[in-house]
């Protein structure tokens, strides 16, 4: 019985149009997707500037010259500009970008306040994996190695801030905390969303309905001042990275009940497909039926709720961080940073530490692009209906 | 001889879509007199639906007429260019001359609407008729097609009727902007058969007292037999044949006619066994060269039928077969 | 006489619903006091329109659906088991006899897995092989019976069209090696063309490997050519069984006449016996008293309105749920609405 009776049928190389036929019906749906991905630019795009900036952050202590704590600052420079290497000034051309020293004198004639002088004669030059302060990767190994930095004093190409840490470097480990602290806030919130999404939407009946009660009546908490209320309790003993856990714990228990709303929609309207009783009718258990038949069919679904969350994660943390209830100095991340920006000085003379807030921007962007993107590639059975 | 109400000639329809351009219908011809009922039979993919839909230009945003083609509608001494018509001219196609009932009513009624404000409006856009004169018409259509209790139902919601009173609702509406051309796109399939049989003996009732044509699609066979005068057969997007309703049935020209009536499970035969047609309707991105039916067809003439477009020919008066070996013998196989 | 692979006897499945605070709980009577025979080996039919409880029925065959009233038997030559009762271990035993086609092959399949994977999951959920290449030799060895090209193992569903998806469907039904099958209007969702196609394959399946089928469905034709024995259900009652021959030859129910002269005949000339059918099916919430089919029925007199008819024989296995089948026996013209 012939299924396949295109003997007759237009096809110039036959052959190629085969393969891609074939490719196209033995395709799993995680091929599907990326395909379908693939043909979005923006979507593209967005992925390209994530996979960097998650680069950058994982890579943050190599790429950055310093230290972005206390330790690595700069007393010599603070609030300083930003130093951009040059080729070329007046004093001729030169294959090494450079940048002019600085020095900070105090006196009489300058009312005794710090005023920073530019000496363009002496050049100091940028040079390529120079040995700097100590980095650890992964808690176990520990480096002396920077990608960049300068055979005398230090380079400060984003400036400094007001006790002379590097932005540049307090920049970039920042994208890594809260990227961090996002995505521990996304596993945590997932996990739940799943455990009680899934439960609630499998069985249905008093079990979901008490459930939701639940779930809704934890949504209804307002962040602010429960964070408020949190934040008081946080000792102050804590070290900063049991205070980061501890955010990203919270942002995790906040952030699951939308999550796992979205879990038991797709599972109660799942679990009614013919397909599901099928495997019922085989004797199947509810945890075969749930791994082989449900998870896969809403995986493509909760990749873009994931997705899509991170930003929510990243912004929550910024903002809690900006008011001072969310991580504190020395950790770093983009709302530590932009406390610092709150005052009328700042705006006016060191505009250089609006400088994170692009990164910031730039990062949520990225996110919500693969996001959609993902979101309109997802459903690849869409169009197989008569 | 009169004009007849819509002359279709040489209509292509193709839709772009991520695989490129896929042709849905292509060089269809078929005419239908005032008061005719033409019936348009075919399978999943021949296209029938997309054809109507045409006649109203109801098909979605990515649908290219190939300009070749033409749809004409005569209506009175007016002759209107269906597929030149500007959006805001398309009102006397969709409601006022030509109205169409579909296969889920469910699907074709507002859910939060009554159905009686749902008809009114439908009056209100086509004809200079006041609310309470819409109203009253509205309920006369309904007593008309049978509902019981219409100056009551009139009020009603679509999920308050069961699935034969709503069909007869979605006639009473189509009706009541007494169209010339009623399009009824599967309106029996999705209800029982004993409903099914009141639903067809009220259009054939309505025809004859309105006098208006209706284009009856459907792939029941049974169907044509008892409601058409006139049956054009579609596959995968050609109108291979086309005649009346005795001739397609008793003398069936084209293989796939053939094919299909022997597929069929007849209460006069019990003994007769159900012949499949082999292999399966290929995808409108496979389209056959050729003849479209030649990659399963029983008698096929091989490399002719592959490389030949049949054109028609007629075996009887009114009767005409694309075949090229019906061309070749002037017979059916 | 053939032994009887399902034997049911008043089988009654209700759905409760919602009700309001006061008073007993409305619930929808979807079967209705059901007793029937299916002898093994038979190509057994059950018509009726939407709302018969057809489909409720046959499920409840699977338990798939509750059984709240009544027996049911299922017994070949090596277990019999008494279906309502039936629990763990056993309830599995009997659902590697048993299984379903469904209507629709568009839902009935996975989206995310390989038509291996399909075909085999029963093979693995029930533990019916030990290997991989145990189950592969028998996925293949099905397929091939279903004519699904064996390349095509390795395709998901998406790629297939609906008479193949529905080969796929009874591929999976059938590789556990059922003896009974409930095929769901399972032809119904395809194009007539290919539902030829598959009736065929039903019909030689089930002389290759003796299954019973129970076939749903609402189209009469159909059943008049692949069935040999046809029940009709309306309102959750069987109203009428009878072989086949006999049924379409001399339907003695008026909703069995009712259904059969409203089927549209081929012949655009025969306008038929047409026996007009008024109104709609009942609410089966609230039914009408005594026989169901009487709101409709031409010939419904007063013992109609009171008193449910019972299914009772006219010998060579033809059954009929009616009071009057007797005087309507000579002719449809035979005294409509006799108020006698």
């Amino acid at each position: 019985m012939a299924d396949t009776a295109n003997t007759g049928t237009a096809n110039i190389d036959v052959n190629v149009d085969q393969k891609r036929k074939e490719a196209y019906f033995t395709a799993s749906q995680g091929t599907l997707i990326w395909t379908r991905f693939k043909k979005q630019k923006a979507a593209m795009v967005g992925a390209g500037v994530l996979v960097v900036m998650i680069l950058s952050g994982f890579f943050a202590p190599f790429l950055t010259p310093y230290d972005p704590t206390i330790a690595g600052r700069d007393p010599d420079y603070q609030n300083g500009a930003p130093q951009i290497p040059k080729f070329w000034d007046e004093n001729g051309f030169s294959l090494r970008p450079f940048i002019y020293t600085y020095e900070r004198t105090r006196s009489i004639k300058t009312n005794f306040r710090w005023v920073t002088k530019i000496d363009k004669q002496k050049r100091r030059y940028v040079v390529l994996f120079p040995q700097g302060d100590k980095y650890e990767f992964l808690g176990i190994i520990s480096f002396r190695t920077h990608l960049f930095g300068v055979d005398e004093g230090k380079i400060h190409i984003f400036g400094t801030d007001g006790t002379g840490k590097d932005v540049f470097s307090r920049t970039l480990h920042a994208i890594n905390t809260s990227l961090a602290v996002g995505t521990i806030g996304v596993f945590i919130a997932f996990v739940l969303a799943l455990m009680i999404g899934g439960i609630s939407g499998y069985y249905g009946g008093w079990t979901d309905s008490v459930l939701q009660m639940g779930t809704d009546s934890v949504r209804t908490i307002p962040v602010i001042p429960l964070f408020m209320a949190l934040a008081a309790f946080i000792p102050d003993t804590w070290s900063s990275e049991q205070r980061f856990f501890f955010i990203s714990l919270i942002l995790g228990f906040i952030g699951w009940p939308t999550l796992a709303r979205r879990v038991r929609t797709h599972l109660l309207t799942e679990r009614n497909q013919e397909y599901v009783l099928a495997a019922q009718l085989c004797g199947a258990s509810a945890g075969h039926i749930i791994r082989r038949h449900l998870l896969p069919s809403f995986t493509s679904y909760i990749i873009v709720d994931l997705i899509i969350s991170f930003p929510y994660m990243v912004l929550s943390e910024t903002a809690l961080s900006f008011i001072g209830l969310g991580l504190k100095d020395p950790v770093n991340s983009l709302g530590v940073m932009l406390q610092a920006v709150t005052s009328a000085d700042v705006l006016l003379n060191y505009q250089w530490y609006f400088i994170p807030v692009i990164f910031f921007i730039i990062l949520v962007l990225a996110f919500v692009f693969v996001g959609d993107g993902l979101r309109d590639a997802a459903d690849p059975y869409a169009d197989t209906k008569k | 001889m009169t004009k007849p109400l819509i002359s279709v000639k040489d209509l292509t329809v193709r839709f772009k879509t991520d695989e490129g351009l896929v042709t849905a219908v292509e060089g269809v011809t078929f005419d239908i007199a005032p008061g005719e009922v033409l019936g348009l039979v075919g399978e999943s993919g021949s296209g029938k639906s997309v054809t109507a839909k045409a006649l109203m230009l109801l098909n979605p945003d990515n649908a290219v007429y190939d300009p070749e083609g033409s749809i004409t509608l005569n209506i009175g001494e007016e002759q209107i260019d269906v597929l030149s018509l500007a959006p805001k001219e398309r009102m006397v196609i969709r409601g006022g001359a030509v109205s169409m009932i579909f296969q889920e009513p469910m699907a074709s009624f507002a859910p939060a609407i009554s159905i009686g404000e749902q008809m009114v409006e439908q009056l209100l856009i086509h004809s200079d008729m006041n609310k309470a004169s819409a109203k009253e018409l509205s309920i006369e259509m309904l007593a008309r097609v049978g509902i019981p209790d219409p100056a009551q139902r009139f009020g009603q919601y679509a999920f308050e009727f069961s699935g034969g009173m709503r069909q007869r609702a979605m006639i009473a509406m189509a009706l009541s902007t007494k169209p010339k051309l009623l399009i009824a796109d599967e309106p029996t399939t999705a209800l029982d058969v004993t409903i099914q049989a009141q639903v067809i003996d009220l259009m054939k009732n309505l025809v004859s007292e309105f006098h208006m044509a209706i284009l009856f699609i459907t792939h029941d066979l049974g169907v044509i037999a008892q409601t058409v005068d006139r049956v054009a057969v579609m596959y995968l997007g050609k109108l291979i044949e086309k005649g009346t309703v005795r001739q397609i049935l008793r003398k069936p020209g084209h293989p796939y006619t053939q094919g299909l009536l022997h597929a069929l499970p007849r209460l006069d035969d019990l003994d007769a066994p159900l012949t499949a047609i082999k292999g399966d309707i290929p995808s409108p991105l496979d389209r056959p060269t050729g003849c479209v039916f030649h990659t399963r067809c029983p008698v096929s003439l091989g490399a002719e039928c592959q490389s030949r477009i049949p054109v028609y020919t007629n075996t009887e008066d009114g009767h005409q077969v694309a075949c090229l070996l019906v061309e070749k013998e002037g017979a059916p196989a | 006489m053939s032994e009887a692979l399902i034997t049911t006897d008043d089988l009654s499945v209700h759905f409760p619903l919602r009700g309001n605070l006061f008073g007993p709980r409305p619930v929808v009577r979807a079967v209705e006091g059901v007793t029937v025979d299916i002898e093994r080996g038979s190509f057994f039919g059950l018509v009726g329109e939407s709302g018969s409880g057809k489909t409720t029925f046959g499920r409840a065959l699977l338990r798939a659906a509750p059984i709240t009233r009544g027996s049911a038997t299922y017994s070949d030559s090596e277990v019999t088991y008494d279906l309502p009762s039936l629990e763990g271990a056993e309830l599995k035993e009997y659902r590697k006899r048993a299984q379903l086609i469904f209507q629709d092959p568009y839902a009935a399949l996975s989206p995310r897995m390989t038509v291996r994977d399909i075909i085999a999951e029963p093979l693995e959920v029930m533990g019916l092989t030990k290997t991989r290449a145990e189950t592969d030799e028998r996925v293949r060895a099905i397929a091939a019976k279903c004519r699904i090209n064996l390349e095509h193992l390795r395709r998901f569903p998406h790629a297939f069209s609906g008479g193949q998806r529905q080969r796929i469907s009874i591929a999976r039904a059938l590789v556990s090696e059922p003896h009974f099958i409930v095929a769901d209007e399972s032809v119904a969702a395809l194009d007539v063309s290919i539902q030829a196609d598959v009736l065929n394959l039903l019909k030689s399946i089930q002389q290759d490997m003796g299954l019973t089928f129970l076939f749903i469905s609402h189209d009469l034709s159909v059943v008049a050519h692949v069935c040999d024995h046809v029940a009709v259900m309306y309102l959750g009652r069987l109203v009428e069984t009878a072989p086949t021959r006999e049924l379409f030859a001399g339907p003695r129910h008026p909703y069995t006449k009712a259904l059969l002269s409203a089927i549209p005949s081929l012949d655009p000339d025969d306008q038929g016996n047409v026996v007009k059918l008024e109104g709609e099916i009942p609410s089966p919430i609230h039914p009408p008293p005594g026989c169901k089919f009487q709101t409709r029925c031409r010939f419904a007199i007063d013992i109609c309105r009171k008193e449910e008819p019972k299914l009772g024989g006219l010998g060579f296995e033809h059954d009929v749920a009616c009071h009057r089948w007797q005087e309507l026996l000579d002719g449809p013209q035979a005294s409509v609405a006799d108020p006698a």
